[in-house]
């Protein structure tokens, strides 16, 4: 998709509120409301079977919200988004076998090392535009994964983490309890789509739309277009990064897979199933997707097939994603009604 | 008539979508429910490039459930096999291991996954206690590493370590025999590539240390032009070569050298020609190529394996694979296990698994054993020979000797600090 492609399909500029603060304390509220019905679920439901699929829900979902904060935001369509996803699963998976530090520790050190290796591979790719983006962070991904698969000696090679991952408990969070691991993978996914979502509605989200639209004009008017293409790329490749933790937490390892194209295509995937032009898109395309591989993996083994119907479905039939066609229709009744 | 319905959701649709919604969560409960019958979950890769594999695998664990549950099932409970495709990725074989155990009831696991997926299903096993059996993994380390073990999870498979040595002592015998001192290798970049090779050059420079390698070659899993390596290794002029290229990349391989009349300038040990999926698909199978078995029916060379491997040919029309066998072990010995035990209770069974022998069509004495210390399968037949065009392929297999592959495996754990 090229910036004018992006610009066509995007919604008009909205001016950014002069007051934000009410909107704020709107998602404030949303998120703890998510965040209260999230935690109840439990209490209402017995299956384990839901709460695992929550737990995966939160992995993928932040990787694909993230995903969408290059692609739909600043229109930056990125191949290579699933390296962080990996990393952040190995890196978190090494510290915790390795090191033995507690958690929180573990997990701030992982985002740190994540942002090291972003800022490098940013730097980069974000001077490249469209088709040499998308292909340079490609590249990058599969040199990631080389890596994982040649560095035997610490990664465990295609095998992968070997051995499971210790889960030591900390300010009397267990994570090897299902249930805790439940909680604080709920928390993550809220706490990272709030905080998404402020970066969205800020004047550098707003920026980021005017590099998506017409880039050439936001460097006309002062902005550093490059700064701000790689404080993004670097931020999503954080949240990235976390639910590449939440993977390996629920899955106690980290596997080459998980650096692998195949998981940057899912997240391609994600987004065009929910949509790009709506902030909860990708989180209900996750869900759409989890759903349809877990119902349909159930029935076939042809799943490969189904998936590519439904695509053709989205892309051909609909032209969009899912949250982008019903938020259009919901513009369209209310513009009926007052009509 | 004018019409009634208003836009949105109907009555009819959210009656609908509740009665879904109950029914899925229900399903724990129903499946308890039902519990005359024993549930035995298989997670396991039934699409992509090893799908014929995962296959095979489905194909021989229902042949041997027919059986038992003809015979009246496991401790009077007819066996019920719920089998998953994972895709071949460790998320979703652990995902759906899970659901296996938690939703849909499964009191057993086989472990119908490869590689990593095989190390991710260990994880849920340990995570929820049940009773595992890995059937398909290869990689040593899954059992020989103390870091791996619990108590109910068990291996019923060959391992990389045993085909190693056997081959080597195999190999080291020809080069003796024949001068060969210059040996070249090629075998895919990764860790089984790696490992497999490494262990065969080193217990073949200890039987036969003349030996030198003046070439190496490390072509990329399912790379599908080997132009460049077969010239690469005309080049070195080698008088053998070594290779543990596997399925397809092993017969496109054959096919490619064929063209440079390879074959008939070195001799090539392929561990993994013996395999009825690369000897059946090959165009032009060269005579003389040697191999490990992998699985053939005429080895061992018993009645009870050419019935098997019969009868499995007779339902699905094809010969079975090597994972077919392992399989098919993994369930006989589910099966003598709750005999022994007069119980299906997993953590019952798994005691009576450890150490455990039972008569088995491919067993090399006719009976093969769950080892006590490390939970693995040992005492299969295992063996190396060469083919012919036709069948049955490799007609004389040379047996390895347990009793070597015993001493050298302990000495090589040692090394790995496993023991």
């Amino acid at each position: 998709m090229t910036e004018l492609q992006a610009g066509q399909g995007a919604q008009p500029l909205e001016v950014p509120r002069i007051d934000a603060r009410p909107q704020r304390y709107r998602d404030l509220l949303v998120a703890l409301a998510a965040f209260a019905v999230l935690a109840l679920l439990p209490m209402v439901f017995g299956s384990k079977q839901l709460l695992d699929f929550v737990i995966r829900c939160a992995a993928y979902g932040l990787f694909a919200t993230s995903l969408n904060l290059l692609v739909g935001y600043t229109g930056l369509i990125s191949f290579g988004h699933g390296m962080f996803f990996g990393l952040g699963a190995y890196g978190f998976g090494l510290m915790m076998q390795k090191t033995g530090v507690p958690i929180p520790v573990a997990f701030v050190a992982t985002l740190a090392m994540t942002c090291v290796v972003a800022v490098v591979i940013g730097a980069i790719c974000v001077r490249l535009k469209e088709i040499y983006f998308a292909f340079v962070t490609l590249a990058f991904q599969m040199l990631i994964h080389s890596t994982i698969l040649s560095w035997q000696s610490l990664t465990g090679g295609d095998q992968g983490l070997r051995g499971g991952i210790p889960r030591p408990p900390f300010l009397g969070i267990d994570l090897s309890n299902h249930l805790h691991l439940y909680i604080t993978s709920c928390a993550l996914l809220v706490v990272g789509l709030l905080l998404m979502r402020q970066i969205a509605q800020s004047p550098f989200g707003y920026t980021l739309r005017m590099i998506r639209d017409n880039a050439t004009r936001a460097s006309f008017i002062g902005i550093d277009v490059w700064r701000a293409k790689l404080v993004i790329f670097v931020l999503a490749a954080l949240f990235a990064a976390t639910g590449g933790i939440i993977m390996a937490l629920f899955v106690s390892g980290a596997y080459p897979e998980f650096a692998y194209w195949t998981i940057s295509g899912e997240g391609i995937f994600i987004n065009m199933l929910g949509g790009v032009t709506t902030f909860l898109g990708p989180m209900v395309g996750t869900v759409l997707l989890l759903i349809l591989n877990d119902t349909v993996t159930r029935i076939t083994e042809y799943h490969g097939i189904v998936l590519g119907i439904v695509i053709l479905f989205f892309a051909v039939g609909l032209r969009k994603g899912l949250m982008d066609f019903v938020v259009e229709w919901f513009a369209q009744r209310r513009g009926e009604g007052r009509g | 008539m004018t019409r009634t319905r208003k836009p949105g959701i109907s009555r009819r649709s959210t009656l609908a979508l509740i009665g879904v919604g109950a029914a899925t969560f229900a399903a724990p409960w129903v499946a308890r429910a039902q519990a005359k019958t024993i549930k035995i979950g298989m997670p396991t890769i039934l699409s992509g490039r090893v799908a014929q594999l995962g296959t095979s695998s489905r194909n021989a664990v229902l042949l041997e459930v027919e059986k038992i549950n003809a015979a009246g099932g496991l401790a009077g409970r007819q066996i019920e096999m719920v089998i998953r495709d994972s895709k071949g990725q460790p998320q979703e074989a652990a995902r759906i291991a899970r659901e296996l155990v938690n939703t849909d009831g499964c009191e057993m696991l086989l472990d119908g996954e490869a590689s990593s997926g095989s190390f991710a299903v260990h994880e849920v096993a340990r995570d929820l206690g049940v009773l595992c059996i890995h059937t398909c993994s290869e990689a040593s380390s899954l059992t020989a590493d103390p870091k791996q073990h619990i108590p109910n999870a068990f291996r019923c498979v060959r391992q990389g370590i045993h085909d190693s040595i056997v081959g080597a002592g195999y190999a080291a015998g020809i080069a003796k025999a024949k001068g060969l001192k210059k040996w070249a290798t090629c075998s895919p970049d990764y860790a089984y590539g790696r490992d497999t090779t490494g262990e065969f050059v080193l217990y073949l420079k200890k039987f036969a240390p003349d030996v030198e390698i003046i070439s190496e070659s490390w072509p990329k899993l399912f790379q599908p032009d080997y132009t460049e390596v077969v010239t690469k290794i005309l080049q070195a002029k080698p008088q053998a070569l070594y290779s543990c290229l596997w399925g397809g990349d092993l017969t496109s391989y054959i096919d490619q050298a064929n063209i440079y009349a390879m074959f008939a300038q070195m001799e090539v040990f392929a561990v993994n020609m013996a395999d009825y999926t690369a000897l059946t698909v090959v165009k032009n199978l060269p005579k003389g190529i040697h191999s490990g078995d992998r699985y053939i029916k005429t080895f061992p060379p018993t009645p009870e394996n050419a019935a098997w491997g019969d009868a499995y040919k007779a339902k699905y029309n094809e010969y079975p694979t090597n994972w077919s066998w392992q399989n098919a072990t993994a369930v006989m010995f589910l099966s003598e296990a709750v005999k022994k035990a007069n119980s299906t209770d997993g953590k019952k069974v798994a005691e009576v698994l450890t150490g455990l022998t039972i008569k088995c069509p491919f067993g090399a004495d006719g009976t093969v054993t769950m080892r006590a210390d490390d939970h693995t399968l040992v005492g299969y037949a295992i063996g190396w020979g060469t083919t012919i065009p036709q069948e049955p392929y490799v007609p004389d297999v040379k047996a390895g000797d347990w009793k070597a592959i015993f001493e050298l495996e302990a000495e090589w754990k040692k090394s790995k600090g496993y023991t």
